[in-house]
Order: C-alpha cells, then sequence, then structure tokens
C-alpha cells in the first residue's frame, strides 16, 4: 500500500496523451487500474507518470455501426455486461465478461486496457480474436488498424508501441445464423481461467459449415485452433470430441506452481470441444426456430 | 503533476483532497478522512475489504487513485444508514441476521450488496452468491452475509425464487 511516487496527469486529448508518452520513458497510461495498480502496488511496476485516459470522453461507450459493434478503449467490462446490443449482436462477448475477476473489477476495468495488458489467460482478448475484431491504435498524428490476431505477440506484450493508445475495438456483428459457446476453468469463483474456449459455428443442415475456436491459458497469448476449425467442417456436433487432440499443435501449455501443462492441455482439449459443441447446437436451434 | 486537488463527497460531505498522486482512495480514506470502517486486506482487488461505492457502483479503493475522482461521490459502508440517523436496512439486516464475525469483511460485503440492492435487481440466492464472490469473509462462512442480503431483497420485493425453491 505504500508505493514509489509518481506523477498523474489528464490529458485533454489523444495527442496531449500522446506527447507525454513520448516525453517520459517512465510514463505509463492508466485506464480502470485493475492490471497496472495492482502491479504498483506490489512494486512490480514503478511508473514515474500515470497518464490517466478516463477523461478522453470518445474512448467512453458502445454503438453499431452498420455491420460492426464499435467498443471505446474506455469502456468497462460492466457496461459491456449490461448492453443489450451487446447480448443481441455479441453474446459471446456478454457471456464472457461475466467471468472477469469480480463485480468491483468490472466497474472499473476497461475493454482497452484488457487488450493492452494481453495476460494471456484473459477472456475477452480471446473472444476478439474468435470474433475477428480489428483494434484501432493512435499515436496522436496517425491512426492505424491492427487485426486481434497479429496484436498480442507474447506474455504481457502487444504491437502498441510506447507513444501509442489502443482508441477503439471493432468487432464485426456475427450472423443471425451463427451460435457461440463459452468454456471456462477457474479454481476458485473470480480467479484468471486456467483455461477458457470461445466459438461460434455455423450449421447448415445439421452439418457444422464454420467454425472458429480459440483458447487462453495455454499459450503466451490467446490462440485460434485452425487445425481442429477445418476439420470439423462437414462434421455434425456431436462427432466433434473425436477431434479433440487436433487443439495440440497450436497450443503451449507451460507449468506453475499449481498447474502442471498437462492437465492445461487436457483441460484445452475438453474446453475447445465443449464451446464448439454449444456453439453448433445454438447455430442449430436458431435454425429451428 | 505530483500533487493533486480534488473535490470528492465522502457519505455526503463534500471535501477537498490535497494529496500526493499517488494516494489510493483507500489511503486517503483511512489516512486522511478517518474513515476507518474502509478495510486494507490485500491491495490487489481480490478482497473486497477495501470497497466503497463511487456514484453508486463498487469498486476496490485499493485500486483507484484520489486524484482519479475529481468531482465524485464516495460512499462507504458508514453512509448506509437511514436518513433519520439509524441503521439502514442492510446494515439492520446483517445485525439481525449475525451476519459479521470480526467485522473486517463487513463494510465491504454492505456496500457491494448495497449496489445490486440499490438496482433493484431481481436475485435469487445463486446470484447473490454470485455477486459477492469477490467478498472473501474468513468468519462467517457467508450463510448468514447471504442470508441477510436476501432478507433485503425479498423485503423490497426484488427477489424471487429460484425454480427449485429457496436452497
Ligand atoms: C482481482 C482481479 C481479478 C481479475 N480477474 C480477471 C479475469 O478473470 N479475467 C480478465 O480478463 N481480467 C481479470 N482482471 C484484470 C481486469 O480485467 C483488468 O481490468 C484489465 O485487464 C485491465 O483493464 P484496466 O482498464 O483496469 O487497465 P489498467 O490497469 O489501467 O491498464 C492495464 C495496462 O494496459 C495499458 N493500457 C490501458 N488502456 C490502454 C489504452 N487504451 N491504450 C494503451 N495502453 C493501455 C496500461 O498502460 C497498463 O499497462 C482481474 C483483475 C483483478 C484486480
Ligand atoms: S484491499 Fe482492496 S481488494 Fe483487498
Ligand atoms: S466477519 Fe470476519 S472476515 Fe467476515
Amino acid at each position: 500500500m505504500y508505493v514509489r511516487p509518481f506523477g498523474y496527469t489528464r490529458p485533454a486529448s489523444p495527442l496531449e496523451a500522446c506527447e507525454h508518452l513520448r516525453r517520459d520513458d517512465g510514463a505509463k497510461v492508466l485506464a480502470g487500474g485493475q492490471s497496472l495498480l495492482p502491479l504498483v502496488n506490489l512494486g512490480l511496476s514503478t511508473p514515474s507518470l500515470l497518464v490517466d485516459i478516463q477523461s478522453l470522453g470518445d474512448l467512453h461507450g458502445l454503438h453499431l455501426e452498420g455491420e460492426q459493434l464499435v467498443i471505446g478503449a474506455s469502456t468497462t467490462h460492466r457496461m459491456l455486461e449490461r448492453d443489450a446490443q451487446v447480448r443481441r449482436v455479441a453474446p459471446l462477448l456478454a457471456a464472457s465478461v461475466r467471468e472477469v475477476g469480480n463485480l468491483r473489477v468490472r466497474n472499473r476495468g476497461t475493454i482497452g486496457g484488457s487488450v493492452a495488458h494481453a495476460d494471456p489467460a484473459a477472456e475477452l482478448p480471446m473472444c476478439l480474436i474468435v470474433l475477428e475484431a480489428r483494434y484501432l491504435v493512435d499515436n496522436g498524428a496517425r491512426v492505424r488498424s491492427v487485426p486481434a490476431a497479429d496484436f498480442a505477440t507474447g506474455f504481457l506484450t502487444t504491437r502498441l508501441a510506447p507513444d501509442e493508445l489502443l482508441t477503439r475495438i471493432e468487432v464485426p456483428a456475427a450472423g443471425p445464423d451463427w451460435g457461440w459457446g463459452f468454456q471456462e476453468v477457474a479454481r476458485r469463483a473470480g480467479d484468471f481461467a486456467l483455461v477458457a474456449a470461445a466459438a461460434i459455428a455455423r450449421c447448415e443442415g445439421t452439418l457444422v459449415a464454420d467454425l472458429r475456436i480459440g483458447l487462453a491459458g495455454v499459450a503466451p497469448r490467446p490462440v485460434r485452433c485452425p487445425t481442429l476449425e477445418a476439420a470439423a467442417r462437414g462434421r455434425s456436433p456431436e462427432a466433434l470430441p473425436e477431434l479433440a487432440p487436433l487443439v495440440d499443435p497450436d497450443i503451449a501449455p507451460s507449468d506453475d506452481s499449481f498447474t502442471p501443462a498437462h492437465y492445461r492441455a487436457h483441460l484445452a482439449r475438453v474446453l475447445a470441444i465443449r464451446a464448439a459443441q454449444d456453439a453448433a447446437r445454438r447455430s442449430l436451434d436458431v435454425r429451428a426456430a | 503533476m505530483t500533487d493533486a486537488t480534488s473535490r470528492i463527497t465522502v457519505n455526503g460531505r463534500e471535501l477537498e483532497c490535497r494529496a500526493a498522486a499517488h494516494l489510493s482512495l483507500l489511503r486517503w480514506l483511512r489516512d486522511h478522512v478517518g474513515a476507518l470502517e474502509v478495510k486494507y486486506g490485500c491491495g490487489e482487488g481480490v478482497c473486497g475489504a477495501c470497497a466503497v461505492l463511487i456514484d453508486g457502483q463498487a469498486v476496490n479503493s485499493c485500486l483507484v487513485l484520489a486524484a482519479q475522482i475529481d468531482g465524485r461521490a464516495v460512499t462507504t459502508s458508514a453512509g448506509l444508514g437511514s436518513p433519520s440517523g439509524g441503521l439502514g436496512r442492510l446494515q439492520q439486516a446483517f445485525l439481525d441476521r449475525g451476519a459479521a464475525q470480526c467485522g473486517f469483511c463487513t463494510g465491504g460485503m454492505l456496500v457491494t450488496a448495497a449496489e445490486f440492492a440499490g438496482a433493484g435487481e431481481a436475485l435469487d440466492r445463486r446470484s447473490i452468491r454470485d455477486a459477492l464472490h469477490g467478498n472473501l469473509c474468513r468468519c462467517t462462512g457467508y450463510q448468514a452475509i447471504v442470508d441477510a442480503v436476501d432478507d433485503v431483497l425479498r423485503d423490497q420485493g426484488s427477489s424471487s425464487p429460484p425454480a427449485g425453491g429457496w436452497t
């Protein structure tokens, strides 16, 4: 609770925020503070200046823009959880966000913060690669768009330059005949997932026509499972379990003090299939309705 | 800036907070305002002992800087009393149900429950447990806490029995 002192500033524009980040090597963006401030309190991060982006109004809130859901980086987990549009056009996000931390963490923690922090077990960055979202990144002079799948480069590291802000997240709305599935195993309620899996699927007739699967907690960054996705096409949902070993080429779990890598790999196989089956069944339900 | 001045309302009183920029809301409340009902447990957002409401939403005061909440209203568990100065409904229910033992978690439990009681959400016992899962209690075994919150939600008509009845 006694931390190394740092400065604090509330910039009036993204440009001003980026100038602070450029001028001061030790400056860090502060969003909801639910990942950064625990690190600061533990002495694991010792910034010289926190640049609080909560004052940047354009980064708040979410809305539909044509066929996509646009989420400002400063939108909180709680807003995503409670928004009726999100439940309709991105039900996978609405369901998975409920598993993030506890109520207090979701009340302050932001979607942009979760993506920029890039915890390999975080739910939303994984779901966003399944939904093939894009991230807009701004350095005050130039805005670029990065596909979610290319954003995280490893454990807590991303393609963000030190002077760049993540400003918005663009999520293509899933078509009406897509179903979703989300599965997670954590040691205790509110903990980060040991492994989480997300899937979306579209069926034609009784068979899977399209399937996308993502996993978190089994590699230094969230992964898709292209081998399994390809093999699932043309199969019935009941025939998916035999494909479980096909997640193996796309994961690289490691041991930690509580969880051996082989257990994470086991969870990955089981949860990927369960999420895929849930997604396929929901797609069939929509078609039946 | 290394010092920050903000105006923060605490339990209805508007205060000026002149403090080092790195001061957490938790430390400001305890060391400067004397709000000792707000407890320091972990400093990592895990235990919930430091929970307060900011504009009605439960937050970890250990993970918010006082400088960040200029112009906002903070409510601690001591601010949940009835307008006439007696105990508020949640406070009374905790007392009636024996939902506090050592009391360390109680303030955080009360304000977290106050957020969803205030929102008038319909919650069954399972959802109450779910909403409180980020608040750790080492004494009570949680049963009496869930009972107390359940009493209040039922009284205000926003709690309804789950399909299988009350557990
Ligand atoms: C007890 C606890 C449990 C948790 N459990 C989970 C969980 O189960 N699943 C999960 O996914 N997360 C969990 N979290 C983390 C939580 O989701 C965080 O809120 C989130 O990861 C970070 O969001 P933030 O807005 O708080 O970011 P901050 O903590 O403010 O920032 C995090 C990092 O991102 C950078 N950053 C933030 N916003 C931007 C931006 N717009 N542009 C550039 N850089 C930026 C910051 O500089 C910092 O490095 C938990 C946290 C706690 C305290
Ligand atoms: S002290 Fe803030 S959550 Fe534990
Ligand atoms: S009453 Fe002692 S921790 Fe809850």
